[in-house]
């Protein structure tokens, strides 16, 4: 398969994966398999692309040209590919733990539900390897509106209450900040490509630079950063699929790619420099912002008793990290961040299927009534214990690397407050997912646990394990990974 | 045979306006309500391919110019081309979108209905084709009063204060209007459009006092606020054609003819600053007023024109920026409202018929879905999502709004948009996530094809902003034949 039909695959599948699951609804089996079926084909499509990106190979996808110098475009770069294999790859498994899900819940508009998913996969993958800040943008306004009718799936009051608290957010920040951010951009580059080194470098003064950054990382509110955070915690009311689209596969990793694409590539040099013309002073408020934001989140989650909404917080505590590691602008901050995207999806991921699967088979979404569940679920269980370490941060789980990371770029750039801060967010990580997971492997087991006379399918507890597997295999990645994404903090010569 | 066809093709702006009259004296004399509808619809397709073709000759693949001398002080230039286009396009669609009205309308008032409609666009296509400052009044006045009588002609009470208010709004902004042209034709001793630019101006304040003075008659009947008072009257209560030919032609045609009026005066150096500062203000309580009212609204309709009025105040900044470049965006920013705007208007008139409150959208994404897609893109356009027309006039302001330093220009776009996703996202939700909670209508009368333009606007709102290409480059060739003194 050529690098660029790879590409036309991995952009245009998902979309057509949308039409075919409406248009195949029935028979179920064929609607699941045509989810399934269509989902990997993206993933194989994107591991090419990784691998291409490996090789160093330069391919460009232009659709159109909206404006005058502005394409529609998109490129492979390492960081994109990264992600897209990553975020596609786990999408194969919540696939599968959908159409399980579906089955399992008796679901009114499962086939609404999968070309919905498939439509926010459609628009990561976008974002994922769009060529500049044009089509970043498009993508991230399509994502926002394919997601919206997953969060109000349900259709009622709550769940319409928290998609439109998610839509206002998320499009008011990127209209109110990012936009204007982008025209700026513009009105001094006269270009909004991407490109490493970044397209700031040397044009702007620290003013502007300063400005900037507040603007493009609050304009990136899927990346939850306080005050923009709150559309996170409304849309735990979503069914679980949703969830994990929500958290794991698509919105906040693409607010975390947004993050990585914008400093790597607009602002390289000028987010940080010798000569003082960069963003410092506004990269050390949104760090202290993130840090303090880490903790609270974490802190606010050992406080909540819906698993849901717990997973909510415990997410953005997860992603405020990769914030920390963008803004502090060092090659391994940079790498921390990258990495910290990659395991946080594989352990999120995880997670939301495991409660997923919980909520299917047992209707149990409180977490006082997770006790004893590990051992009638043994396999789901085992896989929230794995994910739940690895967000935590226990070595060697795959999150011990990227914290690690994250505190050796954070002394390394003279702010060890900021590495207490990331220690201190993964304790409270720990206190409010690790009790969770050893009650539910140690306590005493449920006499009325399933709903479902025979347990858990094989499509619902699959995928958990199988997700867990993927954050455990992280393990072996980190310096291969380091070396992949060099590239994305070296100017091209 | 083709000689006969090219002398057709030079005289296209006086072939438009007959086509135009000729079909609303036959729709008035139609003894059925069907009969009307179809001599309307043959009038304004003859009219809108009249226009067209003269418009993509001249503008797009820069053939004959058209000719100047009619004997009626018609004279076309690449602004009032591009107007005169978008317009009678328009003008083609709602006439095929009225048929889910007068269908349901009485044999009696049907008729007319047909013949005002076709009264209005030939109205704005006369002003936006008059060479003479009083042939501008006298088009702007045929339009403005047809719109007064449709809204009149509506059958409930309520609209009669509508029509009323117009009338009043009609007799200051016609008395600012001629005030100006006197104080004009006072300084520089003519009223011609096409001499402003060039005029040796003997009094420069007075001059720039009476342009300023047209300018706001004309934005009186454009809708532009502050002098929008008489709209939310109007549009509450008026019939569904009267909503279409108030909302969709009558404001979109004052536009054109404000940025055709303006395209000729700003180059002159003692009027360009006055022209500027009018149009700025103009724009910039357009866009504050247009949003905020958008957002409060409760009825459909008025949401509609509210929003149409942000938008419009984005074309108002654009052509205040007096260049090139800003008239060309300007033309651009009106083009994406009106088919915005279409796409809306007609939507609703198939999708809820007759129907007010913004309940009745709700669960219409299911009940009619093509309506229900027209809205949407209207909605998505209206928020300025990249990819639609709408966010390429707001680009094109931005653009050239910067190269200027007017960088308040790009707060005013982001303004609308944030209003446009705060509107625009209440209206696709009803649409698609609440269950009616009542039977609705749903233009049940509606004839055959009458649902077909809210489709088309709704695919231009969204594929022209894929593929600008042929319409930016008509917009730019419009402002330079104005710059280059008409073609």
């Amino acid at each position: 398969m050529s690098a660029e039909l790879a590409l036309l695959i991995a952009l245009g599948a998902p979309a057509a994966q949308t039409l075919l699951v409406l248009a195949l609804a029935r028979p179920p089996g064929l609607r699941d398999a045509v989810h399934v079926g269509m989902t990997l084909l993206t993933a194989l499509a994107c591991a090419s692309l990784l691998s291409a990106a490996a090789h160093g190979e330069a391919v460009r996808l232009v659709l159109a040209r909206p404006l005058p110098n502005v394409d529609l475009a998109f490129h492979v770069e390492p960081l994109g590919a990264l992600m897209a294999a990553v975020l596609s790859g786990l999408g194969v498994l919540h696939a599968l733990h959908t159409a399980g899900y579906a089955r399992a819940t008796h679901e009114k508009a499962p086939a609404r539900q999968m070309a919905f998913i498939a439509l926010a996969n459609a628009a990561t993958m976008a974002v994922a390897f769009s060529a500049n800040l044009f089509t970043f943008f498009v993508a991230y306004q399509g994502l926002i509106l394919a997601v919206f009718p997953l969060v109000a799936h349900r259709g009622d009051e709550d769940s319409r209450k928290a998609a439109r608290a998610f839509l206002a957010t998320l499009l008011t920040a990127s209209v109110g900040l990012l936009l204007p951010a982008m025209v700026w951009t513009y009105a001094i580059t006269s270009a909004l490509e991407f490109q490493p080194g970044g397209v700031l470098a040397g044009r702007v003064d620290a003013l502007t630079a300063n400005v900037l950054l507040v603007l493009y990382v609050l304009g990136l509110a899927m990346a939850a950063m306080p005050p923009l955070h709150r559309w996170l915690a409304a849309t735990s009311v979503a069914d679980s699929p949703a969830l994990v689209t929500i958290q794991a596969l698509a919105v906040l990793p693409a607010g975390a790619i947004g993050l990585l694409k914008i400093a790597a590539y607009v602002f390289g040099p000028a987010l940080h420099s010798e000569s003082m013309d960069d963003a410092t002073l506004a990269s050390r408020g949104l760090i202290l912002l993130a840090g303090v934001g880490m903790g609270g989140a974490a802190l606010i989650a050992l406080s909540r008793q819906d698993v849901r909404e717990r997973l909510a917080y415990s997410a953005m505590a997860q992603i405020l990290a990769v914030a920390i590691g963008v803004l502090l602008a060092l090659p391994a901050g940079l790498f921390a961040a990258a990495l910290q995207v990659v395991a946080f999806s594989c352990a999120s991921a995880t997670l939301l299927m495991a409660v997923g699967t919980t909520v299917a088979v047992t209707t149990r979404e409180r977490v006082a009534d997770y006790s004893g569940l590990g051992r009638i679920m043994p396999w789901t269980f085992a896989g929230f214990a794995v994910a739940s370490a690895s967000m935590i941060g226990l070595p060697p789980f795959a999150g011990a690397w990227s914290k690690l990371w994250l505190i050796t770029a954070s002394t390394g750039a003279g702010l060890v407050w900021a590495a207490g801060l990331v220690a201190l967010a993964a304790i409270l990580t720990f206190a409010h997912l690790g009790p969770l997971a050893v009650s539910a492997l140690a306590g005493r087991a449920p006499t009325d646990a399933f709903k479902r006379p025979d347990g858990a399918s094989i499509l619902l507890a699959a995928p958990v394990v199988l997700g867990a597997l993927a954050t455990l295999a992280l393990l072996l990645f980190a310096d291969p990974l380091a070396s992949y994404l060099a590239p994305m903090w070296t100017p091209r010569s | 045979m083709s000689g006969y066809l090219e002398l057709a093709r030079l005289h296209a702006p006086v072939l438009t306006l007959l086509a135009l009259l000729a079909g609303a004296a036959l729709a008035f004399v139609s003894p059925s309500r069907r009969l009307a509808w179809v001599l309307g619809i043959a009038a304004s397709i003859a009219a809108a391919v009249f226009s067209v073709d003269a418009a993509l000759r001249v503008l797009v693949w820069g053939d004959a110019p058209i000719g100047a001398v009619e004997g009626l002080a018609l004279r076309a230039d690449g602004v009032s081309l591009f107007g005169a286009a978008a317009l009678n396009t328009a003008g083609a669609l709602v006439a095929i979108t009225a048929g889910a009205f007068i269908a349901e309308a009485s044999s009696r008032t049907g008729p007319y209905v047909m013949a005002l409609l076709l009264c209005v666009v030939a109205g704005w296509s006369g002003a936006l084709f008059a060479s003479d400052a009083l042939g501008v009044f006298a088009g702007a006045e045929i339009a403005w009063l047809a719109s007064v009588a449709m809204v009149a002609l509506s059958a409930e009470r309520g609209a009669l204060n509508g029509a009323l208010r117009m009338l009043i709004a009609g007799g200051v902004g016609a008395a600012l209007f001629l005030l100006g042209a006197a104080l004009l034709w006072r300084a520089i001793g003519s009223t011609d459009v096409f001499y402003l630019s060039a005029a040796l101006i003997r009094a420069p304040g007075l001059a720039a006092s009476g342009v300023g003075l047209m300018l706001a008659g004309l934005a009186l009947k454009a809708g532009a606020a502050p002098l929008n008072f008489w709209l939310g009257a109007a549009m509450g209560r008026a019939s569904g054609p009267a909503v279409l030919a108030l909302g969709v032609l009558g404001m979109l045609g004052g536009v054109f003819v404000i940025v055709r009026f303006a395209a000729h005066a700003a180059p002159a150096p003692a009027l360009g600053a006055g022209v500027s500062a009018v149009l700025a203000a103009l724009g910039a309580a357009s866009v504050v007023i247009g949003s905020v009212q958008a957002v409060g609204a409760r009825n459909l309709r008025r949401l509609a024109a509210y929003a149409c009025v942000a938008q419009c105040g984005v074309a108002l900044l654009c052509a205040a920026l007096g260049s090139p470049a800003g008239f060309a965006a300007a033309l651009v920013q009106a083009f994406a409202t009106l088919a915005a705007m279409l796409a809306l208007f007609t939507g609703a008139a198939i999708g809820v018929g007759g129907a007010r409150s913004l309940d009745a959208l709700d669960g219409m994404g299911r009940r009619a879905p093509l309506a229900g897609v027209a809205i949407t893109a209207s909605a998505i356009s209206l928020m300025g999502a990249p990819l639609t027309l709408g966010f390429l006039g707001r680009w094109r302001l931005v653009e050239a709004g910067v190269g200027a330093g007017w960088w308040w220009a790009a707060g005013a776009v982001i303004v609308t948009s944030l209003a446009g996703v705060f509107f625009g996202g209440r209206l696709i939700e009803r649409l698609y996530f609440r269950r009616a909670v009542a039977t609705q209508e749903a233009g049940a009368g509606a004839w055959g094809i009458a649902g077909a333009p809210a489709m088309i606007s709704a695919i231009a709102a969204i594929c022209l902003g894929f593929a600008p290409t042929l319409l930016l480059r008509a917009a730019d060739a419009a402002t330079a034949f104005v710059a280059g003194g008409g073609p």
